[in-house]
């Protein structure tokens, strides 16, 4: 493939050398969220070269995988670059699935400080979302309405009910995550590096349930047989009470409120 | 008031020794850590500069430098941000597409955070104002009015 160039004003091996540098500091040991300006460096620098190859080395040269926190960080900062990272970054995460199943091998239980199961339940969710958008490349990594175009899918039926019921299949992986994520949480704690997790999951469900209304809205206008879609509508409204009790439940959380709008 | 005094000299030795054109000075006086923000009159020589291409290619070297300064210089960020919305309105074509070629420098900064030594978090005001130009830069037929009234 040829290399892309930047229309900034921007030095490659210098980049490449900050990148490194920010991974580690985005995976550092400490229990905190991994810092916003270390993640954004990750993003931008897969803007900037339409690649994300050095992201992944980096993530695997360092001894990420002999903490819990470090790799629950780790997986944090994968979601938000795939989320928010050129297109190109989606694509080469299909092929880091070995990477994310030694994730959730690297630690036994719910590990000594407490990350066990979020992180093996952060695998599962992160390689669904990957199966997703392997079968839908339609979709943009952070579900961003404004950027999709025609919802084509919906034209055969059989296709819409398939994304639909395939994106709701997300959804309800979501839900149990952020589930999980509070019952983590620790009393003695400010809990920010869970908290952090759960940043990009409100992000996520609510780019997907944007698509879900707007998808089910066109099947409705278009099918004959609208008793077909009523295992859809119930749960689709499953999922909007669901996420009602989500946002409200993240509202109370100091920190997450401050850096992001929580939907209502 | 002599503190901001001793910071402009200093930025001046630098735009000296760092070999800063007259525009790119002009930017990092209208983007600097000064407490007030930049006057109008100033933001707009610089968007008027903007129609000639050397020196739009140099506003928008220091305006992205700017854009990704460190935290504690949140400033910087948050004036270069406010620059760049006013050199989308009142600048020439070529910031437009350069901006929305590089949308991605802005729309990250939708999170971006700086807590400062008292733990205040002096990021809003940039998450705000990235989530405004975001939008805006998304949206051509509002960018196109915009751009319209104010001719
Ligand atoms: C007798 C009278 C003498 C009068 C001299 C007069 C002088 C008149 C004076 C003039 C000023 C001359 C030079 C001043 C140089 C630095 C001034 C320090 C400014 C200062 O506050 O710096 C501290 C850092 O301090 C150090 O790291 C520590 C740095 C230590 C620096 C020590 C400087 C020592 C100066 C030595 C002078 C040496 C003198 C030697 C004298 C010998 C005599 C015999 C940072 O403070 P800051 O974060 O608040 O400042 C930021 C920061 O510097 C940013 O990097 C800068 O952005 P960029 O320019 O984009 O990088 C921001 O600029 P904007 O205002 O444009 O937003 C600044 O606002
Ligand atoms: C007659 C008398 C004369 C007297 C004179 C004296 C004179 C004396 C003067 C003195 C000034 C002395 C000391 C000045 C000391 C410190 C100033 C430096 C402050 C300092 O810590 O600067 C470092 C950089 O350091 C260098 O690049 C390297 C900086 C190296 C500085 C070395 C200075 C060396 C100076 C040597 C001088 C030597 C001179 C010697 C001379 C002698 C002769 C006789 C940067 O600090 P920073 O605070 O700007 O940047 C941070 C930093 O990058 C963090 O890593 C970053 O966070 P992460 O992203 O999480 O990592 C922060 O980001 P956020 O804000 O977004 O959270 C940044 O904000």
């Amino acid at each position: 493939m040829e290399a892309h160039y930047p229309t900034r004003p921007v030095d490659r091996e210098k980049a490449e050398h900050d990148l490194a540098l920010n991974i580690k500091k985005a995976t550092s040991p400490d229990e905190t969220a991994p810092k916003q300006k270390h993640v954004r460096k990750c993003i931008v620098y897969t803007w900037d070269y339409r690649t994300s190859d050095s992201i992944w080395n980096g993530l695997k040269v360092a001894p990420i995988l002999a903490d819990e926190i470090q790799t629950f960080k780790a997986l944090i900062t994968v979601h938000k670059v795939i989320r928010g990272g050129h297109p190109v970054t989606l694509k080469e995460a299909q092929n880091q699935i070995n990477w994310l199943d030694s994730c959730a091998r690297s630690v036994t239980g719910d590990g000594s400080r407490g990350y066990g199961t979020l992180i093996r339940v952060y695998v599962d969710f992160l390689k669904a979302k990957l199966a997703y958008h392997r079968h839908h490349p339609e979709f943009n990594g952070n579900f961003d309405y404004e950027e999709y175009i025609s919802l084509k899918n919906v034209d055969d039926p059989n296709e819409g009910y398939e994304t639909i019921s395939e994106l709701m299949n997300l959804q309800d992986q979501i839900d149990q995550f952020q589930k999980l994520i509070f019952v983590h949480f620790r009393p003695s704690s400010s809990n920010e590096c869970r908290i952090a997790a759960l940043v990009p999951l409100v992000e996520e469900s609510y780019g997907i349930y944007k698509f879900l209304t707007s998808m089910l809205r066109a099947m409705h206008k278009r099918t004959d047989a609208i008793d077909a879609l009523t295992l859809l509508r119930t749960r689709y409204n499953a999922q909007h009470y669901g996420l009602i009790k989500f946002y409200y439940e993240c509202s109370n959380l100091k920190y997450l409120t401050s850096l992001i709008n929580v939907p209502k | 008031m002599s503190k901001y005094v001793v910071k402009a000299t200093a930025r001046t030795i630098k735009n000296y020794t760092k070999g800063y054109s007259d525009i790119q000075a002009k930017v990092r006086s209208a983007t600097s850590n000064d407490p007030w923000g930049p006057s109008g009159t100033l933001m707009n020589e610089i968007a008027k500069a903007t129609y000639n291409h050397n020196e739009f290619i140099e506003i928008m070297e220091m305006i992205d430098k700017r854009l990704n300064d460190h935290g504690k210089n949140w400033r910087h960020v948050f004036k270069a941000l406010t620059l760049l919305d006013y050199c989308l309105h009142g600048g020439s074509e070529q910031v437009v597409s350069y901006a929305k070629k590089n949308l991605y420098v802005v729309k990250t900064l939708t999170e971006f955070q700086y807590i400062d030594e008292e733990g205040k978090d002096q990021g809003a005001n940039v998450r705000q104002k990235a989530k405004e130009i975001t939008n805006l830069l998304q949206d051509e037929e509002r960018l196109k009015q915009e751009r319209r009234n104010r001719d």
